[in-house]
């Protein structure tokens, strides 16, 4: 499993899985769902307050205690993911051995251009994609972005006075009016753009299995596995 | 005479007599509605009790004038229209009258106020339920009773002129008037007879007066204070800000308060409701040196609650403002970031997400056609 070709038996071709995501980066996505799930369940209801479920979930102050607490305790546990993320991507840095394959190009505008080209029927052939195709690394940095906003934002609706002591008054307001709203764009982005394009354009699970097939890869992917096949040591 | 000239006499002759007759009982009925009603037991009363000297010895030692002065009895309310002595003083109907058995001069008032019930009764069941009615029955015999407030003899309209209210409440909350007096409210009560400010009971309520300490009281009163304050037209005539109710409403405080106004009213919270920040008897004008919200003291209102909020807190605070520029810029961008910026991300998914599922089934079809 350690390569990212992980079969060697020529018969089985067919069978041959590529690492897409490893453990860890498993990992981290289990955590960043579940956690953020939590974070969206327990903020909405302090947000739309008025609607009739929000008025059951919050139906005796120790309730309202203990979906502060829930969220709370949540934004810690993502906040301790971040860290370990950032701290993962700084470690790579140093070693000079983070992979670019999500920073966005040149490449990825074109590629864009490509698909909409493609999406209004002036071109008949899709674009070919990397490791990381546009849309994947649109979703990669919106959230990554959206929670540092969210993360940032919260710690500062959570902690005011704390807050004030260095940072203007004015920013507590602007703090919860833009977490209150981020929470929904980005719901709302997950929604409708990530679901989509993981469970409803294919079911693509590899975030869970940590493998994408060869059709897969052929298909969705096409420039990372000419890379990956054509490597010399691959030779056929 | 002939018959026909008699018959024309009786005519005539029956004719001036019903005129005669009408304008004798229109004589007759009329002057008894243009005078007051005749009082008959007041007149008799007074030609003992007119004497300023008359009095009795209680057996408390306090001395009772039995005195009614016929001036208070012309200003009265009562008096005019007609009620008598005896209508209050219901046990005494003749001469000598039956012995008292009132030990004080309070006793004597806790006994005769109880008569007002008679012709007033809404009015006396509701004072059944107030706070002072509750002190009463704690044992506080100074607990006021409807004549403390209204007068006896005297009794005249409580709110004429209207500082009169307020007044009537400082014969007892001595404390409390004074502050109200320097207040925006009483001052322009007390000094121009405003007729918009609060007077006491415009808050605390006429003769059901509730305690203001409790938890109700608390989470009721932005409403309460929202009754003028939310009033277009009233704070309009004061040039002074009618929203700030609804955007009290929408703050950290006001939400937190309604919850617990809809869900928990008779439980504490700390949130903040209007008096603990403009203060409650002493509001002042917010530009007023001595205002608790004036910009110079907003800092020490707000470390009431807030003990360790540093000088950069009172920006946080929007106050009853809406979003602008100049006041709350960081608010400003935000709202307008996202105010283009959500349609933009929702419009931005769905239609290149549409775009996507079109492609593909056309797609689809075609390659299931080949």
């Amino acid at each position: 499993m350690s390569g990212k070709i992980t079969n060697s038996t020529p018969l089985a071709r067919q069978e041959r899985t590529f690492l897409r995501f490893s453990v860890g980066q498993r990992w981290e996505h289990a955590i960043l769902l579940l956690t953020g799930l939590v974070l969206l369940l327990t903020g909405l209801p302090q947000k739309y307050r008025e609607l009739s479920i929000s008025q059951d979930l919050l139906s005796n102050p120790g309730q309202i205690f203990l979906i502060r607490q829930t969220h709370h305790i949540a934004a810690i546990v993502l906040s301790l993911l971040v860290m370990v993320h950032l701290a993962r991507i700084l470690i790579l840095m140093s070693r000079r051995s983070l992979p670019g394959d999500l920073l966005p190009t040149g490449q990825d505008l074109r590629d864009a251009w490509h698909m909409l080209q493609y999406l209004l029927f002036m071109r008949k052939d899709k674009p070919k994609f990397g490791r990381y195709n546009f849309e994947q690394k649109v979703t990669y940095w919106f959230v990554f972005f959206g929670i540092a906003l969210m993360g940032i934002s919260g710690f500062i609706v959570w902690f005011p006075v704390q807050a004030t002591q260095f940072l203007p008054g004015g920013v507590v307001p602007a703090a919860k009016l833009a977490h209150s709203t981020e929470s929904v764009v980005m719901a709302v982005f997950i929604v409708i753009w990530h679901i989509y394009h993981v469970h409803i354009e294919r079911l693509n699970l590899s975030i869970f299995t940590g493998h994408l097939s060869e059709k897969e890869m052929r298909d969705f992917h096409e420039k990372e596995y000419e890379r990956l096949t054509n490597r010399p040591e691959e030779g056929k | 005479m002939t018959p026909k000239t008699f018959h024309r006499q009786v005519f005539w002759l029956t004719a001036a007599g019903i005129l005669v007759l009408l304008i004798s009982i229109f004589f007759a009925v009329s002057p008894v509605n243009a005078k007051p009603p005749f009082q008959e037991t007041e007149k008799y009363c007074l030609t003992c009790h007119g004497d300023s000297t008359l009095s009795m010895t209680l057996p408390s030692g306090e001395t009772l004038s039995l005195y009614v002065a016929q001036d208070d009895l012309d200003h009265s309310l009562h008096s005019i229209v007609g009620i008598e002595c005896e209508a209050c003083h219901n046990n005494i109907s003749e001469y000598p009258h039956p012995k008292t058995e009132f030990e004080t001069k309070r006793d004597l008032s806790l006994a005769y106020y109880q008569t007002c019930e008679k012709c007033h009764s809404v009015n006396y069941e509701k004072t059944q339920d107030s706070m002072h009615a509750q002190a009463a029955a704690a044992g506080n015999a100074n607990a006021p009773v409807c004549t403390d407030c209204h007068g006896s003899h005297d009794v005249s309209p409580s709110n004429e002129p209207r500082s009169r209210i307020s007044v009537t409440c400082a014969k007892c909350h001595t404390e409390i008037v004074e502050p109200y007096r320097q207040s925006v409210h009483g001052a322009a009560l007390m000094k121009d007879e405003n007729p918009d400010v609060p007077v006491c009971t415009t808050c605390h309520g006429v003769h059901n007066i509730q305690d203001p300490r409790t938890n109700q009281f608390r989470v009721d009163q932005p409403e309460m204070c929202a009754g003028c304050h939310a009033d277009q037209n009233l704070m309009d005539k004061y040039g002074l800000s009618a929203d700030v109710y609804n955007i009290y409403k929408r703050s950290w405080h006001g939400v937190d308060v309604s919850v617990y106004k809809a869900k928990w009213p008779t439980i504490w919270h700390d949130s903040a409701v209007c008096s603990d920040c403009h203060g409650i008897h002493d509001i002042r004008a917010t530009g007023d040196p001595a205002s608790m919200v004036n910009k110079e003291n907003l800092l020490a209102t707000c470390q009431k609650c807030h003990p360790s909020a540093g000088p950069n807190w009172t920006d946080a605070w929007t106050g009853h403002n809406e979003i602008s520029l100049e006041r709350t810029p960081f608010l400003f961008y935000v709202e307008k970031f996202y105010g283009s910026f959500t349609p933009f991300i929702l419009w931005g998914c769905v239609i290149y997400v549409i775009l996507q599922i079109i492609r593909s089934t056309v797609d689809r079809v075609r390659s299931n056609r080949s």
